[in-house]
């Protein structure tokens, strides 16, 4: 009989398979997770996957932590480069120490050639860290198969018809799930089990927070290219040992996930007809070995295997080109049974030694149910990052910038993946390649388009002194004269638009200087500083081209500016004349009723836990209590719910977010404003009643969820599912997109009878000069307005690029003058707020164009309901 | 015990004829003497001043063939031999095999005297279910017991996680569950905070938005945050003591909330301010929570909003429900509400109602037991609803693990439902309970409502006393957990 490869490798496997022990068929219950990776074109050191991970703690609950690494530095391992290349390392975690000997002699040293073997260094006292549960100790061997093993082993199983490499492989992964079987899944308590057995790469995990995983094996000063760190949630309780953590290996790679399958068993059932055994328990595990069974087994390419773990459907498979339909109609009719159901998100690290590179890939479910932010910053050194929250990516940066100031604390592009769908196809690539100037590092989505961001832009080194020239004397004059008024009313606009025209001209020196000069204002009086705060704040917020510089560069430049007069705003503990009063962590118990003039108190955010009684958002509210009215917090890392708990009737409140903001924003808010200086993360706005919010960037996940009012302007994107279920009058302007399933089963009474509407733009930013431009559709989702009986949807769409198959319950309409003059005013309000001019956005193809013939209506199919009112029996 | 707000007072059907049990026939042999309406203590038969013939018998009223015994027996007492007894065959349309025609009987007998009904011809406390409750019987000590019932303490706290947020402690272990503005009339939500307020313990709004007229009972009252969070503000999360995520329904777990169009009046549709007359739903997830993380950041939202108020988490009973309660614990909640698949109005789709959730005794006693084991028991709240009827299914429900019942049909039963199961269709309930229509909401008063849950609740207490003493328990604490004073009938010796 003749069998091709991958029955062979199937087959070879059938007596080890036999020998595993009928394994309870729950699975270990977990719900989502935090998840942070990133890969550089330098190895850096593990510090800076502490910092993220310390961030996200509250995605976990210290009841698991494992971090994944790829792409060492010989030196720091003591191999040699080609020991590094070649040898798989073998990483065995000893939850009994006892079987070590045994496990070395039985499994190891009679089958491979050990180039190394060391025990993992540790710190004394896993306690001094605050670890409950000691981690195991672990072992590592650098090794080959021997040769007349592998000859055995080829023979034995007719492999000579595949690469030698392959059949070596193969060995590996069958002799450590020969380990697994004998020293973990088979017993009650559990003594041994492989981590990892990857070339180039390793995965630690312990019971505590992925940070300590850092900590306890001493991975400091340890570098990699790659880097990966997982928070566990699992839901019981005692846990006393990592078995169940990620991130998960088959062989190459480290795999961590956020969310659950729905259909485990059917995935176990599919992997089982094959000869993988899940030995794990986790849903986790079952997704490494689909990756190792499509990848090293199936030899899929990257592209088929996404198709097969997130299949492409509704519109976005019609949106297909026929062909690649016809080659996805295949993949999904062979593997959608084991398609993972449900919420996932894989982040995965990998060592691609089939083609020499190393590989971050994110990929999300299809229908989005997980958060997920790419980011992507290039330059002198590149990374590439995959996080939960964005507020992980920055953490990572700022951590990264420290080590080496090549790094920016600001990416130079953030996004989000469209799960399953035609555009990107729900997933992203980071490949590091060697190249003749060292590595490279290239950004590609699932269908291979590269992800750029603008060429021949510097950044600004902060760290350096600006070395003042006699040609900076203009700019100085310029300012000073600017600020040599008696009415500063306008000045902010001013020097606004002073930076803005001459940028162009500006090297980094003269930009840091000119930021330095506008900054130096500030401390003359609470007018001027008010002033360049404003103005500042336009320079960081609005869109416009940088000329020679980064926008991600120049942002940090004005962060470190405001930050800097922030810093200097009176404390709390002071009672002065000014205007400003500032309060932190340290002084929060000091928190007063304004005095004087103050009427803006400065929350210095950064210490504040991210949610409970030590909150900055609960401080905000007692400030509220005691009179304060305005509030500018800034050095945000991830806190959430600010604004949330004022209560009803805040008109005269604002508050102007800057840092990373966090998650729920805004949400219940009844009447106060809230303006965000840069990205949103999820679920702003939940049951918002009245006032309004300002995105100076993305919004992420269920934006406005059950809404009942209020007016909102986010100036990018929004990703899955915002206003569902939104009812009332809610009033929103989103300037980009939305991924998917915007407005379902909006509720929002008429629009012309003051009712909700969403204003959909479908535009988006040129990043090389911040010019505005328009998206091939302006919603390229196969759901829009679903199950909506109320509210419309007013979308920017002068190429009719909107169809019926995206819509279930609303039609299109024309816009009528009653229509443009609702909406028009909103129009308004965002051309003031984020410079998007009502003229640019009927201008199409350099064509002006009347409102009716840019914009579409989409309103309920079924005129909602006509009834008559009363509630009497009429019958 | 009951507290002092409460007063029992005889609160009438408010019908003339209920569904009776019996058929007291008058022929026309009857000369209108009167002995029958002299002797009858129920008052079956009434011989009005004035008038020339005796009223038609209110049967319902009638003890039936147990009465026979007695001296003042009208049939034996008549002196024409003109009346006789027959049991009522419209009385077998009544109720079905979980809600039997006694135990309906009985219901509505509490709810109109405030005590156990006295009648012994009315099995009430267990339906005909074939399974469940109904297959578990307590098994009481032999002797008498020397505790004094006015010892006895009927009263649980509701926040064992010392975390500085309000101590609460109700006074009878159950609660009002929740059915929101629009699946159940005004008078029907406010008669049942009213209740709960006089009885120091909660109802709660459902998903249908907080009406004013429940303001006055705020403290009594839970907000319920459910999926399409529908009419909740930030005021109506801070007003109250106890704030509900519904997560899921035992009745229809994964199938979300649903009103149809025609309920959806000018009235609901104002409070959940959407459209009127289309029909409403509650997405069957939260869509901002997908995991156990999200969970846990929505409680701490909540508990950011309100600072004092405790966290319910009403789940239904998948098979992992013991992982779930864990999650939740471990999330920051106070109550575990777990939800099982007996309960259930009309409005619920049967084959849902039937076959999705599991069945509260089991899941009961697994939650319990696998808190204990995590160490969590004590600091949790462990409430139990789905098909909780009785007073008896409550001290079972106690026995299996739970610290408290949520009660929902029993008070439907209370203002007269009729479990015609006919709640969602049309404008609703006819008997103006489940209906938000203008007319057939004001087939009843608050008051008469109010008396009746009040009345209902008392003779559950008194029952749940009675049970308490029997054990020779001084609190219903002592019982949580005793699955060992339980016992199973196909399978007790």
């Amino acid at each position: 009989m003749i069998m091709d490869n991958v029955e062979k490798i199937t087959q070879s496997r059938a007596e080890i398979c036999s020998q595993v022990p009928p394994l309870n068929m729950n699975t270990e219950e977990e719900g989502g997770c935090g998840v942070t990776g990133f890969i550089c074109s330098i190895p850096v050191t593990g510090k800076n996957i502490f910092e993220p991970s310390a961030q996200m703690h509250n995605r976990g609950n210290g009841k698991g932590g494992g971090i994944g690494a790829v792409g060492f530095v010989p030196e720091a391992m003591g191999v040699s480069r080609q020991v590094l290349q070649d040898d798989y390392m073998l990483h065995i975690a000893l939850l009994d120490g006892s079987v070590c000997t045994e496990i070395e002699d039985t499994f190891i040293k009679p089958f491979f050639k050990i180039d190394k073997s060391e025990k993992l260094a540790t710190l004394n006292d896993h306690r001094s860290i605050g670890l409950d549960v000691r981690p195991p100790d672990v072992m590592r061997y650098f090794v080959r198969v021997k040769d007349d093993v592998l000859d055995k082993f080829i023979a034995a199983n007719k492999f000579e018809s595949m690469d030698r490499r392959d059949a070596e492989d193969e060995f590996v992964y069958q002799n450590s799930f020969k380990i697994n079987t004998h020293y973990y899944a088979s017993l009650g308590d559990k003594k041994a089990f492989v981590m990892s057995h990857g070339r180039n790469m390793m995965i630690l995990k312990i019971v505590g927070y992925a940070e300590n995983v850092v900590k306890y094996y001493k991975l400091d000063d340890f570098k990699a290219h790659a880097w990966l760190a997982h928070q566990r949630y699992p839901t019981r309780g005692r846990v006393w040992h990592p078995g169940g953590c990620h991130p998960f290996s088959a062989l190459n790679e480290a795999l961590v996930h956020n969310g659950d399958f729905a259909n485990y068993q059917a995935v176990n059932e599919y992997l089982k007809q094959r000869n993988y055994f899940p030995l794990f328990l986790t849903d986790t595990e079952e997704a490494a070995l689909l990756l190792d069974l499509w990848s090293r087994v199936y030899k899929y390419p990257l592209e088929y295997l996404i198709e097969a773990m997130a299949p492409t459907s509704e519109m976005d498979f019609d949106m297909l080109p026929k062909d690649k339909q016809e080659l996805y109609k295949a993949i999904q009719t062979h593997h959608v049974n084991a398609s993972p159901d449900g919420p996932w998100f894989f982040i995965i690290a990998r060592n691609d030694v089939k083609n020499d590179q190393f590989q971050l890939i994110g990929i999300t479910d299809t229908a989005m149910l997980r958060p997920q932010v790419f980011a992507l910053q290039e330059g002198e050194v590149q990374i590439g990052l995959i996080c939960s929250e964005k507020q992980a990516i920055d953490a990572t940066l700022i951590s990264l910038e420290r080590e080496d100031p090549r790094f920016g604390p600001i990416a130079d592009k953030y996004w989000n993946a469209r799960g399953g769908s035609y555009t990107d196809g729900g997933s992203f690539i980071f490949s590091l390649k060697d190249t003749a100037n060292g590595k490279e590092l290239i950004c590609t989505d699932k269908f291979g388009n590269v992800i750029k961001t603008p060429k021949g832009k510097v950044a600004c080194d902060v760290a350096k002194r600006i070395t003042v020239t006699p040609e900076f004397k203009p700019i100085e004059d310029k300012i000073t004269a600017l600020f040599a008024v008696s009415d500063y009313s306008a000045t902010a606009g001013k020097i606004y638009d002073y930076v803005k025209d001459n940028i162009a001209g500006f090297n980094p020196d003269t930009l840091r200087f000119c930021i330095e000069t506008i900054k130096g204002h500030a401390g003359k009086n609470d007018d001027c500083k008010q002033t360049v705060i404003s103005a500042l704040t336009l320079l960081n917020d609005h869109r416009f081209n940088t000329g020679s510089i980064k926008r991600s560069s120049l942002q940090h430049v004005l962060k470190l500016a405001l930050d800097d007069i922030f810093d200097a705003s009176p404390a709390i503990t002071e009672i002065t004349n000014s205007r400003f009063s500032r309060i932190n962590f340290a002084s929060r118990e000091k928190l007063r009723a304004p005095k004087n003039n103050e009427r803006v108190l400065i929350i210095d955010a950064e210490h504040f836990e991210p949610e409970g009684d030590l909150c900055d958002a609960v401080m905000i509210v007692k400030a509220f209590q005691l009179g304060w009215k305005r509030f500018i917090v800034y050095k945000y890392r991830g806190q959430r719910f600010t604004g949330c708990g004022f209560g009803p009737s805040t008109k005269e409140v604002r508050i102007d977010i800057y840092g990373a903001s966090g998650d729920y924003i805004a949400s219940g808010i009844d009447g106060m404003e809230i303006y965000i200086h840069g990205n949103a993360q999820d679920q702003l706005c939940q049951i918002m009643k009245e006032g309004k919010l300002v995105v100076y960037g993305d919004v992420g996940q269920t934006f406005m969820y059950g809404a009942k009012g209020g007016t909102a302007f986010i100036m990018g994107n929004a990703a899955g599912r915002p206003l569902i279920n939104a009812v009332g009058k809610p009033r929103v302007v989103i300037n980009g997109t939305a991924l998917d399933y915007l407005a379902e089963s909006f509720m929002a009474g008429d629009p012309l009878n003051g009712g909700g509407f969403v204003i959909l733009n479908g535009i988006g930013f040129d990043d090389a000069d911040g010019s505005i431009c328009e998206y091939d559709s302006p919603y390229p989702g196969s759901n829009i307005f679903s199950l909506a009986s109320g509210g419309a949807i007013y979308v920017r769409d002068p190429h009719r690029k909107l169809v019926d198959e995206q819509l279930n319950g609303g039609e299109f309409i024309e816009i009528t003058d009653a229509d443009w003059n609702l909406i028009e005013p909103y129009l308004k309000e965002n051309e003031k707020l984020f410079a998007i001019t009502i003229e640019r956005l009927l201008t199409v193809d350099g064509n002006k164009k009347a409102p009716q013939e840019v914009y579409r209506k989409i309103r309920p199919l079924k005129a909602a309901a006509v009834k008559k009112d009363d509630d009497g029996l009429e019958e | 015990m009951k507290p002092s707000t409460v007063k029992i007072k005889r609160m009438p059907s408010r019908f003339k004829h209920q569904v009776p049990k019996y058929k007291v026939t008058r022929s026309a042999a009857c000369i209108n003497c009167g002995t029958c309406a002299k002797s009858c203590i129920y008052g079956v038969h009434e011989r009005l001043e004035g008038h020339n013939k005796m009223s038609v018998p209110i049967d319902y009223k009638c003890i039936g063939f147990e009465c026979e015994n007695n001296d003042f027996y009208c049939v034996k007492k008549c002196p024409r031999g003109a009346l006789s007894i027959s049991l009522n065959p419209m009385y077998e349309t009544l109720g079905d095999y979980r809600w039997t025609a006694d135990m309906i009987t009985g219901t509505w007998i509490m709810a109109e005297t405030g005590y156990p009904p006295e009648r012994t011809d009315l099995e009430y406390n267990t339906g005909n279910s074939g399974g469940g409750f109904d297959k578990l019987r307590l098994k009481f000590p032999k002797g008498h017991s020397k505790i004094d019932k006015f010892e006895i303490s009927t009263e649980i706290p509701l926040n064992r996680r010392n975390d500085g947020r309000a101590n609460i402690v109700i006074s009878t272990p159950v609660y009002g569950g929740g059915m929101s503005f629009g699946s159940v009339s005004l008078p029907t939500m406010v008669s049942k905070a009213h209740n709960a307020t006089l009885w120091n313990t909660f109802t709660c709004t459902g998903e249908g938005g907080y009406p004013d007229l429940l303001l006055p009972y705020s403290d009594h009252v839970i907000t319920q945050v459910a999926t399409g969070l529908f009419g909740v503000r930030e005021e109506t999360i801070q007003r109250v003591k106890i704030v509900e995520f519904k997560y899921a329904q035992g009745a229809k777990p994964g199938l979300g909330g649903h009103l149809l169009g025609e309920k959806n009046t000018e009235s609901v549709a104002k409070m959940r301010e959407a459209v009127k007359g289309t029909s409403l739903f509650s997405p069957f997830p939260f869509h901002s929570v997908y995991s156990i993380e999200d969970h846990k950041k929505h409680i701490d939202w909540i508990k950011e909003i309100n600072p004092n108020a405790l966290v319910s988490v009403k789940v239904s009973t998948p098979n992992d429900v013991d992982m779930v309660a864990v999650g939740s614990y471990y999330a920051g909640a106070h109550i575990i509400h777990i939800d099982g698949g007996y309960g259930g109005t009309g409005a619920a789709p049967d084959i849902a109602k039937k076959n999705i959730a599991m069945p509260i005794e089991y899941a009961i006693a697994k939650v319990h037991n696998f808190l204990k084991d995590e160490g969590a028991r004590d600091a949790v709240t462990l409430i139990a609803s789905g098909g909780i009827r009785t007073a008896h299914d409550l001290v079972k429900a106690i026995c299996l693990g739970a610290d408290g019942a949520v009660i929902g049909t029993a008070e439907m039963v209370s203002l007269e439902c009729v479990r015609c199961g006919n709640c969602e269709s049309g404008r609703g309930c006819a008997r103006g309970i489940a209906s938000t229509d203008s007319e057939l909401a004001d087939l009843f008063n608050e008051e008469w409502a109010t008396q009746r849950l009040t009345n209902m609740y008392h003779a559950w207490n008194v029952q749940l006393v009675e049970i308490l003493q029997k054990f020779g328990m001084r609190s219903v604490r002592e019982l949580v957990g005793r699955t060992d004073l339980l016992e199973h009938i196909d399978y007790s010796k």
